[in-house]
C-alpha cells in the first residue's frame, strides 16, 4: 500500500496517549483534593444547604384559680404554608385554601402569584388555624400543603383577673402580670430540629436536636368568685363615684394571698392593645402606682403612737378648734372643728388635728419607725412585674412640717397593695406577711403535676405590733363603721373595721390641691379574727372615701366571706343603709400647701430608685458571633440562656451583645449566615 | 481480499470496558432520578446500549473504506439535516437541537461527529505529502466550520465544540507542522474577540464563570457550585448507592445528563470516580491501540478521530463537574442520559471495531 510506516502519524499516535495520561493526572489530583482533602468542608457546605435548623414551640403553661379554675391556657393552632413553586395549580389551590380558611381568595391569588414569580417556594397562608380547619386541609390528602403548628393564649373569662394574669405578645411571650412574672417557667424551653429539605424547600426527613420542654403552670391564690365581684365592684364603684379609675386588692391577712386584685380600667387579654387607651388600661394600678394615701394612713400612726406612748384609745386629747399650726404649716379639718376628742373619736372622725396632735406625741422618730416596719417604702415582692416601693422619706429629709403631712397621709406614696400588707399586720395580730399571689397546689381534689411554685419568704412572718396594739387598732377601726365616718359600711352577719380617707388630689398645672380626691376605704372583717383585708381606691371622683369606695368593700368583702366559708359573727342583718351626712363622711385630709408635691416625690422616688422598668438579671451572655447554630445552642441551653434563631449557617450578630445581661423572660436574639 | 473475520475477531476487552461504564451509568441514572418524574431512565438507558452494541457489530461489518467512499453524500445529508432541525425542530430547553421522528427525538449535531471522523479520515489519507499544507487547513476549516456554526446556533455550544478535536487530533496526526500551529494560534488569538461578538450572552456567561463560581452562587455559579459540593461530599468512599444528599435533595441539577457523574462521584467517592476513570483511560487507550493496528492511514485516522472525541467528552465533562472547564453542556460518553449521544457512539466504537476487524493486511 502506501507508504504508511514511517508516517509520522505512527509516532505521533503516542502523543495522544500521553496527552490523555497527563490529563489523567491532573484531574485525579483535582479530584483527590475535592474527595480527600476538602471533603469535610464539602459535606459542611452540603449539610449547610441541605438541613435548617427549625424551632420547635413548647406548650405554654396554664394559669389556674386557687381552686384549680382555669384562668389561662394556649391552644394550640397550626399555621398553613404552601410551596407556591410546586402548586399544580395556582387559582384552584387559592380557591380551595381561601374556601376551607375563610380568607380573602383574590389576594391569595395575588400573593401566590408574587411568591412564584419571585421563585419563593415557600409561604406562609395563614396563621392561628385552627386544628379542625386545618385537619380539613390535610383530609385532602395534597403534598403541596404544609403545617406548622404552635399555640395562641386564650383567657377563657376575658377580662377577669386581667392584671393579674397580665397577657403576651405576638410571639406569645408573656409582657405583663403572671405572665411576665413566671415567663421562664411558663414558657417552658423551645425545642429545636434539624429539618432536611430538597432544593424547593420540601422537607424530607427531621431530626430533634432537642426536644421541647413545656412549661409549668402556675396556681394562682386568686378565686374566680372573690375576683370577680371585686372586677364587677370596682367597675360598678369607678361609674357611680364618676372617678378616673379604681383598684381593689382583698387578701388574707393570716398567709397573705391575694385573693382578688382588680383595677378599673381594665382590658380583655386576648385581645391586641390598639390604642393610647388601651395601654393605660393595662397598668396594674394596684401594685405601681403610688398615691398620697390621705386619712386612711392614720391608722398606721395609732399603731406607732400605741406602741411608743402612753396614748390610749379613751385617751382624751384637745383638737384645737379646727387648725393646728406644725412649724409653719397649718393643717385643718375637713368640715368645722373639734375641742376635745377621745383617740378612739379622732380616728372615727377622722380629725386631722387630733392624728396630727397623736403623731407630735409619737414624735417624728417612732412615726418614721414603725411605717418602716409596717413594710412601707419596700416592695411587698409580690410575683408581678414593675411593683413600686413608694416613698417615705429618710427621716433626716423630713422638714418641720412634716410630721403633720405625714400623719394624715400626704408626703408619702403607697400603693394599695402596700396598704393591704400593712392593715393585714393589723388584722392578724400584729405580723408582716408577704402578699403573694401563687399557691403550690390548687385547694381540693384537683392536682395539677409540674407546678410552678414561689417558696415563701417569710414562712416566719415578722412581727411587728404587740397583738394588744392590733386587737385595740381593731376595736378602734370597728368604731369608724359604727359610728365614724364609715358609718353604714355594714356587713351582713359579719362585724368589720375600717378606715375611710379622702386624699386631695395635686393638679400639677396649677400647683394647687383641687377638690378631686383619692377617695380610699380599706378595712377587714371579722373583727375579732379577720379572714380577709380589703383595699379599695377610687382615684379621681369628687365623692368622699365612705361614699366612693364604701359599697365596693361591702360587696368584695360579703362575696369573700361567704366564699372563704368564714362562720358569722352577727346574728342580725345590717341595719337598712341610711342616707348618712356629709358632715359625718367627710374626712378629707386638708394641708394648705404641700411641703412636697406628689409629682416632686415622684421624680424623688424614680431618682432614688431607678423608674420601675425591668432590671436585667441572668448569667452574663457569652460570645456567639462566628459560631454554628449547634455550638450556640449548646452553649446557651448550659447557660440556662433562652435563644431566637434567625437564619442558617454562621452566628453573624447576636442582640444583646457579648457581655450583657437578659431581663427575666428575655430571649437572646442570634442571626446566622451561611 | 478474502480475509477470515469472525466474531472472535472483535475487541471483546473494548466491548467488556463498554458495557461495564454503561452499566455504571444505568446504576447511577437509577439513583439520581429515584424520586423523580425522570424515574424510567435507566430502563431507556439500558434499551439503548443494546440497541447501540448491536449497532456497533452491525457497522464492524462494514469495510469502512466504502463509508469513506460515501463521505460527500454524508456529509450533504448531514447539513441538509442540521438546517432542518432548524426549521422543524422544536424549541425545547432554549433551543432547536432535535429532530422529531416516530415519537422519537434525534439530535443530529450527534451523529455529525461520525461523518465529520469519516471525512477528515478521507482528506488526509488523500493527502500526497507528509505534512499538511496551510490550504488543507484552510480547506477542513471551511469543511468543518458549516457544521459548526449550525450547531453553535442552534444554540448548542457543546456539541459544536466536539468537532475541534476530531479535526484538531487527525490533523496533528497527519503532520501538522509546529509553525501552522503558530499560525493557527495567532489567527484564533485574532478571532478570538471576534468570536465575543458572535457567542450569545449566556454562552459567554458558561465560559467565565468558571472561574469564579461565588460571583454569582444563585445565577451561573450555581451548577458549578452545587456540582463540586457533591462531588466534594462524596469523599473517599462515596455516601452510597441513593444516599447521596445532594443528588438525592435535588440541589445537583441535570443530574442525570451533564452532571451525572458528580452524582456519581458524591455516591461513589473518590474511589468509584477512580475505578470510571480508570474504565475510560483503558478504553482510550484500547482506541489507540487500535489505531497502531490499522492496515492503512485511513483507519488511523478513523481510529484516532474517535479517540480524541472520546478523551475530549470525557475531559471536558469531569473537568467541567470540579470546576476546572467552563460549563459548556457535554455529557460524558456511555454515562450520560440521552440516545442519541448514547448511539452515536456505540457507532463510532463500530467503526473502531471496523478497523479493527480489518487490521490483517494480506
Amino acid at each position: 500500500m502506501e507508504a504508511y510506516a514511517d508516517h509520522p502519524a505512527r509516532h505521533r499516535v503516542r502523543w495522544l496517549a500521553r496527552f490523555a495520561l497527563l490529563w489523567a493526572v491532573g484531574i485525579g489530583a483535582r479530584l483527590l483534593f475535592l474527595q480527600a482533602f476538602s471533603h469535610e468542608e464539602f459535606r459542611d457546605l452540603a449539610r449547610q444547604q441541605q438541613t435548617k435548623l427549625r424551632q420547635l414551640a413548647a406548650p405554654r403553661g396554664s394559669i389556674f384559680d386557687r381552686a384549680g379554675r382555669i384562668l389561662a391556657l394556649s391552644v394550640p393552632v397550626e399555621t398553613v404554608i404552601v410551596n407556591p413553586l410546586q402548586l399544580p395549580d395556582r387559582p384552584l389551590a387559592a380557591q380551595l385554601l381561601a374556601r376551607t380558611l375563610e380568607i380573602d381568595e383574590a389576594k391569595l391569588r395575588d400573593r401566590l402569584e408574587t411568591y412564584a414569580n419571585a421563585r419563593k417556594g415557600y409561604m406562609v397562608v395563614d396563621k392561628g388555624v385552627s386544628v379542625e380547619k386545618a385537619d380539613r386541609l390535610r383530609q385532602l390528602g395534597v403534598d403541596w400543603i404544609g403545617f406548622e403548628s404552635n399555640g395562641v393564649r386564650r383567657y377563657p373569662d376575658g377580662a377577669l383577673a386581667a392584671h393579674v394574669l397580665g397577657g403576651v405578645d405576638h410571639q406569645a411571650r408573656g409582657n405583663a402580670g403572671i405572665e411576665r412574672h413566671f415567663e421562664d417557667d411558663l414558657g417552658g424551653y423551645p425545642g429545636y430540629e434539624w429539618v432536611v429539605s430538597d432544593v424547593q424547600r420540601r422537607s424530607f426527613d427531621s431530626s430533634i436536636e432537642k426536644a421541647p420542654q413545656a412549661g409549668r403552670d402556675v396556681v394562682l391564690t386568686i378565686d374566680r368568685r372573690i375576683q370577680y365581684a371585686a372586677d364587677e365592684a370596682i367597675r360598678e364603684a369607678v361609674a357611680s363615684s364618676m372617678a378616673d379609675s379604681g383598684t381593689a386588692v382583698a387578701l388574707d391577712p393570716n398567709t397573705g394571698e391575694i385573693l382578688a386584685l382588680s383595677n378599673y380600667p381594665t382590658y380583655d387579654p386576648n385581645e391586641v392593645p390598639k390604642s393610647t387607651a388601651d395601654y393605660v388600661a393595662r397598668k396594674n394600678l394596684a401594685a405601681t402606682d403610688p398615691f398620697e394615701p390621705g386619712s386612711i394612713f392614720k391608722v398606721f400612726g395609732l399603731a406607732a403612737a400605741l406602741e411608743t406612748t402612753d396614748i390610749r384609745p379613751d385617751t382624751v386629747l384637745h383638737c384645737g378648734n379646727g387648725t393646728i399650726n406644725v412649724g409653719g404649716h397649718i393643717i385643718g379639718e375637713a368640715h368645722g372643728g373639734f375641742a376635745y376628742l377621745t383617740v378612739e373619736e379622732i380616728i372615727a372622725k377622722s380629725s386631722n388635728v387630733g392624728a396630727v396632735k397623736i403623731a407630735l406625741k409619737t414624735g417624728d422618730k417612732n412615726l418614721h419607725d414603725y411605717l418602716l416596719r409596717f413594710g412601707f417604702n419596700q416592695t411587698t415582692g409580690v410575683e408581678m412585674p414593675s411593683e413600686s416601693q413608694g416613698l417615705i422619706f429618710r427621716l433626716k429629709r423630713w422638714q418641720p412640717g412634716s410630721i403633720g403631712s405625714v400623719a394624715i397621709g400626704h408626703e408619702v406614696l403607697t400603693t394599695s397593695l402596700q396598704l393591704a400588707r400593712g392593715l393585714a399586720a393589723i388584722a392578724n395580730n400584729g405580723f408582716l406577711i408577704r402578699p403573694h399571689l401563687t399557691r403550690a397546689r390548687p385547694l381540693g381534689e384537683v392536682t395539677l403535676r409540674n407546678v410552678v411554685y414561689q417558696p415563701e419568704q417569710n414562712e416566719q412572718p415578722r412581727r411587728i405590733l404587740r397583738p394588744e396594739t392590733a386587737m385595740t387598732l381593731r376595736k378602734v377601726m370597728e368604731s369608724v363603721v359604727l359610728t365614724g365616718t364609715g358609718k353604714g359600711i355594714r356587713l351582713d352577719g359579719y362585724s368589720c373595721g375600717g378606715k375611710t380617707g379622702t386624699a386631695k388630689l395635686f393638679d400639677k398645672t396649677i400647683g394647687k390641691y383641687v377638690s378631686r380626691y383619692n377617695a380610699s376605704f380599706m378595712g377587714f372583717a371579722p373583727v375579732t379574727n379577720p379572714a380577709v383585708v380589703v383595699v379599695v381606691t377610687l382615684n379621681g371622683t369628687r365623692q368622699y372615701g365612705a361614699t366612693a369606695a364604701g359599697p365596693a368593700f361591702k360587696q368584695i368583702t360579703q362575696t369573700a366571706l361567704r366564699v372563704l366559708n368564714v362562720p358569722q359573727d352577727l346574728t342580725d342583718p345590717a341595719p337598712a343603709a341610711e342616707p348618712v351626712p356629709e358632715r359625718i363622711v367627710a374626712d378629707v385630709a386638708v394641708t394648705s400647701t404641700p411641703l412636697k408635691t406628689p409629682e416632686a416625690m415622684q421624680q424623688e422616688m424614680e431618682a432614688e430608685q431607678g423608674p420601675a422598668t425591668a432590671i436585667a438579671v441572668g448569667p452574663k451572655l457569652p460570645n456567639f458571633v462566628g459560631k454554628t447554630a449547634r455550638a450556640v445552642l449548646d452553649e446557651a441551653m448550659q447557660a440556662g440562656i433562652r435563644v431566637d434563631i434567625e437564619g442558617s449557617g454562621i452566628a453573624r450578630v447576636q442582640d444583646p451583645p457579648a457581655g450583657g445581661r437578659l431581663a427575666s423572660g428575655q430571649h437572646v436574639k442570634v442571626r446566622f449566615q451561611p | 481480499m478474502a480475509s477470515y473475520r469472525s466474531i472472535r475477531d472483535l475487541d471483546w476487552t473494548l466491548i467488556i470496558i463498554v458495557l461495564i461504564i454503561c452499566s455504571l451509568g444505568v446504576l447511577e441514572i437509577y439513583s439520581a432520578t429515584l424520586n423523580t418524574d425522570y424515574k424510567s431512565a435507566w430502563w431507556k438507558h439500558v434499551l439503548f446500549t443494546a440497541v447501540g452494541v448491536g449497532m456497533m457489530m452491525v457497522v464492524a461489518q462494514i469495510d469502512y473504506h466504502s463509508l469513506l467512499g460515501r463521505v460527500p453524500a454524508m456529509y450533504t445529508i448531514s447539513i441538509a439535516l442540521l438546517v432542518v432541525t432548524f426549521v422543524v425542530g422544536p424549541k425545547l430547553l432554549g433551543g432547536r437541537r432535535w429532530i422529531p421522528i416516530a415519537g422519537m427525538t434525534i439530535q443530529v449535531s450527534e451523529f455529525v461527529k461520525i461523518v465529520l471522523i469519516l471525512l477528515v479520515a478521507r482528506y488526509l489519507t488523500e493527502l500526497k505529502s507528509n505534512g499538511v499544507e496551510a490550504r488543507d487547513l484552510l480547506k477542513l476549516a471551511v469543511l468543518m466550520g458549516i457544521p459548526f456554526v449550525l450547531v453553535n446556533r442552534q444554540p448548542d455550544l457543546g456539541t459544536s465544540l466536539t468537532y475541534l478535536p476530531i479535526v484538531g487530533g487527525c490533523v496533528f496526526l497527519a503532520g501538522l507542522r509546529w509553525q501552522h500551529v503558530v499560525a493557527v494560534g495567532l489567527v484564533a488569538l485574532v478571532l478570538l474577540p471576534a468570536a465575543w461578538f458572535v457567542l450569545e450572552p449566556y454562552q459567554k456567561a458558561r465560559l467565565t464563570t468558571f472561574m469564579d463560581p461565588d460571583g454569582d452562587p444563585k445565577g451561573r455559579g450555581y451548577q458549578v457550585i452545587q456540582s463540586k459540593i457533591a462531588v466534594g461530599n462524596g469523599g473517599i468512599w462515596g455516601r452510597g448507592v441513593t444516599r447521596g444528599s445532594q443528588t438525592q435533595l435535588r440541589f445537583l441539577p441535570v443530574s442525570l445528563t451533564d452532571f451525572l457523574f458528580a452524582a456519581f462521584a458524591e455516591e461513589h467517592g473518590f474511589v468509584g470516580v477512580v475505578v470510571a476513570l480508570g474504565l475510560y483511560f483503558l478504553l482510550i487507550l484500547q482506541i489507540i491501540q487500535t489505531a497502531q493496528m490499522a492496515p492503512d492511514r485511513a483507519g488511523l485516522y478513523v481510529c484516532m478521530g474517535v479517540g480524541s472525541l472520546l478523551l475530549f467528552h470525557v475531559f471536558v465533562n469531569v473537568g467541567m463537574l470540579v470546576g476546572r472547564v467552563p460549563v459548556v453542556g457535554i455529557p460524558l460518553p456511555l454515562m450520560s442520559s440521552g440516545g442519541s449521544s448514547l448511539l452515536s457512539v456505540f457507532l463510532m466504537l463500530g467503526l473502531v471495531q471496523s478497523v479493527r476487524l480489518r487490521r490483517f493486511v494480506n
